[in-house]
C-alpha cells in the first residue's frame, strides 16, 4: 500500500515533498516518518529530538485531521493516506 | 463624512465598497504588533485603504540588516526608532489616518493595554512567545488575530476569529526555537498583503476570511496550499470559550 508524505517550510528544503512511499499493513506514524526522515541526517534532526521523538512544535496531520505527537506512534497509517508534517515558522 | 481630498484618494476602490465600506474602514482602529518584515506591507497597504487609525508597536531600531525586507525603513533611517521611521512614512503615505507608533517590548503586563480598543490585532512578530500574548489578548477581548509567519521563501497565514476558529494554541501549541531566519523580502511581502487583505475584509464584512484554514504559502515553487484547522476543545487559550458565547447568545 502507497500513502503520500508532503513536508513543508524547512522540512521540505531538507527533505523534498510528496514522497510517495510503500508501506506495509499495520504501519505507525511515527517509526514511518522515523525512516523516510533518517535518508537525511539534518532532516531528521530537525524533526526528532535526540531520544528520536518528535519535537514537541512539530505538527503532524492525516487526511487533514491533526494528529497528537503522543499518538503518532499508535497511528497506523492506511493505504492512500495523505500526511503533513510542518514546523510553525516564526519569522515576521 | 469625506474630504474631497479623501473621496479622490479612495474612489477606485470606493467603486467596490461604497461609501458604507469606506466609512467602516475610517472608524477601525487596527493594531499592528511589529514594525519588521510583516508590519511594513501590512501597515503600508492598512493605511493607504485609509484604515481610520492604526498603532503600530515595536522596539527595535532601525539596522541594516533589516533593509532587504522592511520596506518602511530606508537607508537613512538606520540608528533610528522602528515606531519613527515607521509613523513619519505612514503619516506621508496617508495624511487622512491617523497614526499612533508606540516604541514598546509588547509583554504580559501591557499587551492588553497597548490594544487597547483596537477592533483587531494583526501579528506581525518574530517570536512565539509574544504572539501567543496577543493571541490571549485577541480572546479576552473577543476581537480577530491576523496571524502571519516567514521562513526563507515559506510563509503560513490564518484568520482567528476567537471563539469560532482554532486559536494559535490551538494551532501551534508549542512554539519553535528563536533562531536568526534567513529571509527574502517578498515573503513577508506576499503573507503580510494576505493579513492586510484579511482585515479589509473583516472590516467591510465581506467575502470569505481565512478562518479554520492555514495558508502555506512555498514561493520556491510558487504554490499557495491550504491546511484545514480545527478548534482543540482542551486548548489551554480558548478551550471553552464557545460554550461562553452560545451562553451569552441564548440569553
Amino acid at each position: 500500500m502507497t500513502v503520500k508524505i508532503r513536508f513543508f517550510a524547512r522540512f521540505r528544503e531538507l527533505l523534498g515533498t510528496d514522497i510517495m512511499t510503500d508501506v506495509a499493513a499495520g504501519t505507525m506514524f511515527t517509526p514511518l516518518i522515523t525512516t523516510i526522515t533518517q535518508k537525511n541526517p539534518e532532516g531528521y534532526a530537525a524533526i526528532f529530538d535526540e531520544k528520536g521523538a518528535f519535537c514537541e512544535f512539530v505538527i503532524l496531520m492525516k487526511n487533514g485531521k491533526r494528529i497528537d505527537i503522543a499518538d503518532a506512534a499508535k497511528t497506523p497509517v492506511v493505504d492512500g493516506d495523505e500526511i503533513a508534517v510542518f514546523p510553525p515558522v516564526a519569522g515576521g | 463624512m469625506f474630504s474631497e481630498r479623501e473621496r479622490e484618494r479612495y474612489k477606485r476602490q470606493m467603486m467596490l465598497f461604497g461609501d458604507e465600506g469606506q466609512e467602516r474602514l475610517k472608524k477601525a482602529h487596527i493594531f499592528v504588533a511589529g514594525a519588521g518584515g510583516l508590519g511594513s506591507p501590512v501597515s503600508i497597504y492598512l493605511a493607504v485603504a485609509g484604515v481610520g487609525t492604526i498603532t503600530i508597536v515595536d522596539m527595535d531600531l532601525v539596522d541594516q540588516t533589516n533593509l532587504n525586507r522592511q520596506i518602511l525603513h530606508f537607508d537613512r533611517d538606520i540608528g533610528k526608532k522602528k515606531t519613527a521611521s515607521a509613523e513619519e512614512k505612514l503619516r506621508e503615505i496617508n495624511p487622512d489616518i491617523t497614526v499612533k507608533a508606540i516604541d514598546v517590548k509588547i509583554d504580559e503586563t501591557n499587551a492588553a493595554g497597548l490594544v487597547g480598543e483596537a477592533d483587531g490585532i494583526v501579528d506581525a512578530m518574530d517570536n512565539y512567545p509574544t504572539r501567543y500574548l496577543l493571541n490571549e489578548v485577541a480572546i479576552a477581548k473577543e476581537i480577530p488575530l491576523f496571524h502571519g509567519g516567514i521562513y526563507g521563501f515559506y510563509g503560513q497565514a490564518t484568520t482567528i476569529i476567537p471563539g469560532m476558529t482554532p486559536c494559535l494554541k490551538c494551532i501551534f501549541p508549542k512554539a519553535p526555537p528563536m533562531e536568526v531566519f534567513p529571509v527574502v523580502g517578498v515573503t513577508p511581502g506576499i503573507i503580510g498583503t494576505v493579513q492586510a487583505n484579511e482585515v479589509i475584509k473583516y472590516l467591510l464584512g465581506s467575502g470569505e476570511l481565512l478562518t479554520n484554514r492555514l495558508f502555506i504559502w512555498d514561493g520556491m515553487q510558487t504554490r499557495a496550499e491550504e491546511i484545514c484547522v480545527e478548534r482543540n476543545p482542551a486548548c489551554v487559550a480558548c478551550g471553552g470559550m464557545g460554550e461562553k458565547i452560545t451562553a451569552r447568545k441564548k440569553k
